[in-house]
């Protein structure tokens, strides 16, 4: 009993509080006039285009058409020490891009244009574009 | 009709042999009611491993491609006949028709698109 009649005792401190405040508001108002009155939508965020924006980043392929007969592109995605096929993670080509990889890499190997094994020893010296050290 | 390409992998020969089984092979495509766009010489390369046909084993070969427009149903045909020409090591038949070039290759990361669902 005795906390309930507490409670009760500090809401109406409470609202005895808000209405003091609420008065002193509405004095504010009146004395400002009608001329001054500040918006309430000049304190939005304006809508406008992310000026930081970087331009989109594509993977290295990008507007590079795959071929099975351009077999020196192909063997940059080859291990030169097995002729294995890098993955993703290795490349860092896009979905797109790396399945069309792929899929020359096997049809040159079914066509006879490129080697399963190995790398072709003419292509040894191209530029390292898969993210990937080699020994010696 | 609809746009092949055959990669052909001939044996390693002298010229005017290699000209009489290009012509007899263009031949046979136009005999067969296709229209030949075009043919195109690779040179002569050493084959990427040993093949071995037609009761040889083969380490060098001649590359060529032929462009040509045909009609779907003579392709087994034509890679039949090809297959047991002796000259032939590999003949292969695509389909190579050209494909609309599509909007941005690469989008937004996968990344990204989580944060705008969340």
């Amino acid at each position: 009993m005795g906390s309930k009649m507490f409670a009760v005792r500090s809401i109406r401190s409470l609202q005895f509080t808000f209405s003091q405040l609420g008065g002193t508001q509405q004095c504010l108002r009146s004395l400002s006039g009608s001329s001054n009155v500040v918006k309430k939508n000049d304190d939005m965020p304006l809508q406008m285009e992310n000026p930081y924006k970087q331009p989109q980043k594509g993977c290295i392929l990008c507007n590079i058409t795959v071929d099975f007969k351009n077999v020196q592109l192909l063997s940059q995605f080859v291990s030169p020490h097995t002729g294995r096929v890098y993955g993703r993670h290795i490349t860092g080509l896009c979905g797109k891009k790396q399945r069309e990889i792929g899929k020359a890499i096997k049809k040159a190997h079914s066509m006879g244009f490129m080697s399963v094994t190995h790398k072709d020893p003419h292509f040894m010296k191209d530029p390292n574009i898969c993210d990937i050290r080699h020994l010696e | 009709m609809p746009r092949y390409e055959l990669a052909l992998i001939v044996k390693a020969m002298q010229r005017p042999e290699t000209a009489a089984l290009l012509r007899r092979t263009v031949e046979t495509l136009m005999e067969r009611g296709a229209v030949v766009r075009g043919l195109e010489n690779l040179g002569e390369k050493l084959l990427p491993y040993k093949i071995s046909k037609h009761n040889e084993r083969h380490t060098r070969g001649g590359y060529f491609l032929i462009d040509f427009h045909a009609a779907p149903g003579i392709v087994t045909g034509l890679l039949d006949h090809l297959e047991r020409d002796i000259d032939v090591v590999r003949p292969t038949v695509l389909k190579n028709d050209p494909e609309p070039s599509n909007g941005p290759c690469c989008g937004p990361p996968v990344a990204s698109k989580l944060q705008d669902t969340v």
